[in-house]
């Protein structure tokens, strides 16, 4: 049997048991969901455009949001600030502090 | 990197049972084979495992297809089936018709999606969804398998009376789609002579991009105005009203292009002459030196063409969780296609794709899709050319509806246009496009 037989067979093995897959896989990480909403401008993961958001500090980056929310009259980000409850942004600060 | 022979020899060797990171180690061992490449940018050792397929490589499937790899990682199979080479952008097409921009500027190619992702991408038309089978029938007969298939598709246009044939369209481009029509719509505007008239028609809700109509009146008024003294803008717009910056475009309209463009809400369009140029409707007939027509939308042809229409034959319901479609299990669709609550958008279509593509790991892992989901729309409209105004919005599930409501507070408009706005959308439009294709 060649190395490739071998392959396809543990594919198949693993095909026909779904049920190990589902238990397996953890769960994704908390607010990387609800952080993406920041990519399209900052880069996906936060990783560029209009500011780095990886690797900030949660403090920092709620600090930022919560002073863009009082601003008046607001620019596009000061309102988009004002999209998301405390718990929200807490999330989304926490997730890119995690991240490099 | 473990070479294909000594993992299988260590696999063997240690006798270990095969968990689901082996299943992606087993994966990039077999990448050749065809179940997944590992790219820099996708993990192993997910635990997810999948086949997906997407079908349209626009703002909505080009995002979903890198997500589902990005997050999901070497595990999940994804085939992209588009039938371009590359995708044209419709944001900021407006700048070619003041000659700004062109349309090569705006084109995106998929060798990221390939390379730096791995996602399988099969240039083809789908001529067949087999929703009981699993699976989708390319033209030449081959067979993609699939355990969730995505479609984003984006719109199509009906035909407005009078045009029917390729003539006639020819000589009143729609240009909404951006490509060939947009680069005629380019010249006749320049081949106006000084006192001209260019029409400009407005489709009813819903239609891709509310504000770009209003947008490219302004665009097409600045460059008239500079360039073919007296000319007119005559815009006929089927809603009762401006659809979106209201603010913004009544200032354009009303003060900054004034005495140039020409509003008329409540506009339906009887018919089309091209003999004469003249557009009948219920004010009247119009003529114009250029007509530029936007027809009323629907869901790109495989929506209807494999009975994922809702009754009204035009769009497909979907459950925002998760955009799987009201008619047909393990069918997600996403962007312009789906009928939501949310505008039909580039910006919000590649969100949306996020939330389907997380939701689809989540469902392949065994678990349920996120209940509580957010997206945003954005954009920045220029008014002439170097200042832009911008509109935003922030989108959230509301379980009572099951629909995804705006929040006020963070829908909005600017104040006023700027040229820091215009400044801004240029950055905007790059990471936007980054995030969706590389």
């Amino acid at each position: 049997m060649n190395n490739g037989k071998i392959i396809r067979g543990l594919v198949l093995a693993l095909a026909a048991a779904p049920a190990f897959a589902q238990t397996t896989a953890p769960a994704p990480p908390s607010g990387r969901l609800l952080a993406s909403n920041c990519f399209q401008c900052h880069g996906t993961n936060g990783s560029g455009g209009f500011e780095r958001l990886a690797g900030m500090s949660a403090k920092e980056i709620i600090g930022e949001l919560r002073e863009m929310q009082r601003k008046t009259p607001p620019k596009m980000m000061d309102m988009h600030a004002r999209g998301y409850t405390d718990a929200q942004l807490q999330l989304i600060a926490n997730y890119f502090a995690s991240q490099r | 990197m473990v070479k294909r022979r000594d993992f299988i020899k260590w696999a063997g060797g240690a006798g270990i049972s095969l968990t689901a990171a082996g299943w992606s180690l087993l994966a990039a061992a077999d990448g050749k084979r065809g179940t997944a490449t590992v790219a820099a940018g996708v993990p192993t050792g997910t635990g997810i495992k999948g086949r997906v397929v997407v079908i349209g490589g626009g703002m909505a499937g080009a995002t979903a297809a890198k997500y589902l790899r990005y997050w999901g990682g070497t595990g999940v199979d994804v085939t992209l089936v588009e039938r371009d080479t590359s995708y044209t952008s419709n944001i900021m097409s407006n700048l070619v018709l003041n000659g700004s921009r062109t349309v090569t500027s705006l084109q995106y190619g998929y060798g990221n999606l390939a390379s730096r992702y791995g996602v399988k991408v099969v240039k083809g038309d789908v001529t067949a969804i087999d929703p009981v089978g699993r699976a989708v029938t390319l033209a030449g007969g081959s067979r993609l398998a699939y355990d969730r298939l995505v479609v984003a598709p984006g719109v199509d246009f009906d035909l407005l009376p009078g045009l029917e044939t390729a003539a006639a369209q020819a000589k009143a481009p729609h240009a909404w789609k951006t490509g060939p029509q947009t680069t005629a719509l380019r010249n006749m505007i320049t081949a106006m002579p000084n006192g001209g008239v260019f029409v400009l028609s407005i489709p009813p809700k819903p239609y891709r991009c509310p504000p770009g109509p209003y947008e490219r009146a302004c665009l097409v008024a600045d460059w008239l105005k500079r360039n073919r003294p007296g000319s007119k803008v005559i815009v006929l717009d089927a809603n009762p009203g401006i659809t979106a910056e209201v603010h913004s475009f009544t200032d354009a309209f009303d003060v900054v292009h004034q005495g140039v463009i020409e509003y008329h809400p409540g506009v339906a369009i009887a018919s089309v002459d091209t003999t004469t140029m003249t557009v009948n409707t219920n004010i009247g007939n119009i003529r114009g030196n250029v007509l530029n027509l936007i027809p009323p939308h629907r869901a790109g042809k495989v929506i209807a063409a494999n009975g994922l229409a809702d009754a009204g034959g035009k769009w497909t319901s979907v459950d925002v969780l998760s955009y799987e479609a009201t008619v047909a299990p393990g069918i997600h669709v996403i962007g312009d296609a789906a009928a939501t609550t949310q505008p039909k958008a580039g910006h919000i279509a590649n969100q949306e794709a996020k939330v389907c593509a997380d939701a689809i790991l989540r469902l392949l892992s065994g678990r349920l899709p996120d209940a509580a989901p957010q997206t945003n729309s954005a954009c920045y409209s220029p008014i002439t050319a170097d200042t832009a105004s911008w509109l935003t919005a922030t989108f959230a599930y509301d379980p009572l509806t099951k629909t995804m409501q705006p929040v006020a507070a963070s829908s909005g408009e600017a104040a006023a246009r700027s040229k820091d706005n215009f400044e801004e959308m240029t950055k905007w439009f790059t990471a936007l496009m980054a995030d969706s294709f590389a």
